[in-house]
């Protein structure tokens, strides 16, 4: 099964959309590297709509105390309700316990199309 | 969030928070109150010095209303997102964060008025607006002999369930309240303890958010210890308290602690005549949010340890940023008695201005 989910115009990098494949309501976003990355748009943890969260950095994980490198911006997806953030280039792991990660899909860019396939 | 194939919950939500803003409470507020917040632009004094911790501030991002205004600050749209997806029966609202008259360190004058005009919007744009909806009395207690007075002004109003006390730096055992609580005895209004502002950490705060958020439940404590031992529901025994956003997972060892106390050192408070977690059980109700993830071994576990699963009720805090939904929070499996009990039930006899449960659809 394959499904185009949005143009590729659709998105600049930094950003998302909400859409759907079958019947799932997915949110596709577009990373830092310009590359588009689909997961169910529910989280994993209550239920929220990630569509409606936020797409951001993080603070990269350090030794130093007190110390924030903020860094990734536009390649980890926070959830609208407890913040929960997942690592988009990483398949939707969790940042605190990669462990977790919110189902991903399958995603091609052909010509201005972006598809989301099984 | 409810899905379409979700049958509807007949939920009594405990903790709810509908949002108001200065400009809301002005045709409320009488002069030369109205005057300070107009020409002198006076706003409350703001105490949390953390950035805020989630996606959008303290709210749930997909809970600011279309148009741009705050979480909360619109009855249709909470109706819409909330009341209606979810299928409540009650709604419980515990508004007032800012401003909130009750914790002012001065200028309890204005304190006063703001909370008088904070009880009227909420019962003129909340409570006679939605029937599901019934509303806490906002006081300041700091001018006990005025929190009296607004009790007897709007406390008798059908839809007025409780009162919110601060939490601040007087103990709620103290006998400062006593009047307070004479007052809530006469109205069957119930006493509500919403976390709000520190005590936690010798009344500052502490490095972090994070630090502050998860030792909640320790103010809870504080108050919960504070009241039985000083014999507050001896003197009052129509008196009871629900504590709000504590969750209520630290309540076994609480009561297990104070009953082994109890048990040593009952001489130095002979007016309690019966073992602290009889006095808890049948005083004192908890909320559940915001729930830590457990399993439906451990979950049944603490009301084991309680013994008793009548003195725990459910709590969304829409539309904070650490929302329990309803349909997700809870473990799965739980009986339905169980579930019927933490829904609704609980909240239903704990409060008695709240109606009868209506047939299910
Ligand atoms: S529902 Fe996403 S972090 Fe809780």
């Amino acid at each position: 099964m394959e499904e185009v989910v949005c143009s590729k115009e659709d998105l600049n990098p930094g950003e998302m959309m909400e859409s759907t494949f079958g019947r799932h309501s997915i949110v596709v976003c577009r990373a830092s590297d310009g590359h588009y990355y689909a997961f169910l748009n529910r989280c994993i943890h209550q239920g929220a709509p990630l569509s409606k969260g936020k797409i951001c950095g993080a603070p990269e994980p350090t030794d130093t105390l007190g110390e924030y490198n903020f860094d990734r911006e536009g390649d980890i997806l926070r959830c609208p309700w407890h913040g929960r953030e997942f690592d988009i280039r990483n398949e939707g792991r969790m940042l605190a316990n990669e462990k977790f990660k919110i189902k991903n899909f399958n995603v091609m860019e052909k010509n201005e199309q972006v598809i989301v396939y099984k | 969030m409810s899905t379409k194939q979700q049958k509807k919950l007949h939920l009594i939500d405990t903790d709810i928070h509908e949002k108001v803003t200065y400009e809301d409470l002005m045709p409320y507020l009488e002069q030369p109150y109205k005057r300070y917040i107009e020409d002198c632009h006076w706003i409350q004094e703001k105490h949390m010095p953390f950035t805020q911790p989630a996606v959008a501030g303290v709210n749930r991002a997909d809970a600011e209303v279309p148009d741009g205004r705050p979480a909360g600050s619109d009855l249709p749209f909470m109706q819409y997102q909330l009341l209606d997806d979810i299928g409540h029966e009650v709604g419980i609202l515990t508004g007032a964060l800012d401003p909130s008259p009750s914790s002012m360190h001065g200028w309890y004058e204005m304190a006063t008025a703001l909370a008088r005009a904070y009880n009227d919007w909420q019962i003129e744009h909340w409570l006679e607006k939605d029937e599901r909806l019934y509303g806490s009395v906002h006081i300041a207690a700091q001018e006990p002999h005025e929190a009296v007075k607004e009790i007897e002004r709007v406390g008798s109003h059908e839809k007025m369930v409780q009162i919110l006390l601060p939490i601040d730096d007087i103990m709620w055992g103290d006998p400062y309240y006593h009047p307070i609580f004479e007052a809530a005895e006469k109205h069957d209004l119930m006493i509500g303890m919403h976390h709000n502002e520190p005590p936690v950490y010798y009344g500052k705060w502490p490095r972090y958010f994070i630090e502050w958020h998860t030792l909640i439940p320790t103010a809870h404590m504080m108050i919960v210890t504070n009241m039985v031992f000083n014999g507050v529901f001896e003197k009052f025994p129509k008196l009871k308290m629900m504590m709000i956003e504590g969750g209520f997972t630290y309540v076994p060892f609480l009561m297990r602690k104070m009953d082994q106390q109890y048990r040593d050192l009952r001489h130095e408070v002979p007016w309690i005549q019966r073992m602290p977690s009889d006095i808890i059980r049948e005083h004192i109700c908890f909320t559940t949010q915001p729930l830590e993830e457990m399993s439906k071994k451990e979950f049944l576990q603490t009301f084991e340890q309680m013994g008793s699963d009548d003195m725990v009720s459910f709590s969304t805090d829409y539309p904070h940023w650490d929302y329990d939904n309803p349909y997700e929070a809870l473990p799965n499996g739980l009986d339905e008695e169980l579930m019927r009990k933490l829904l609704s039930e609980n909240a239903r006899n704990f409060y008695p201005k709240l109606p009868n449960r209506k047939e299910e659809d």
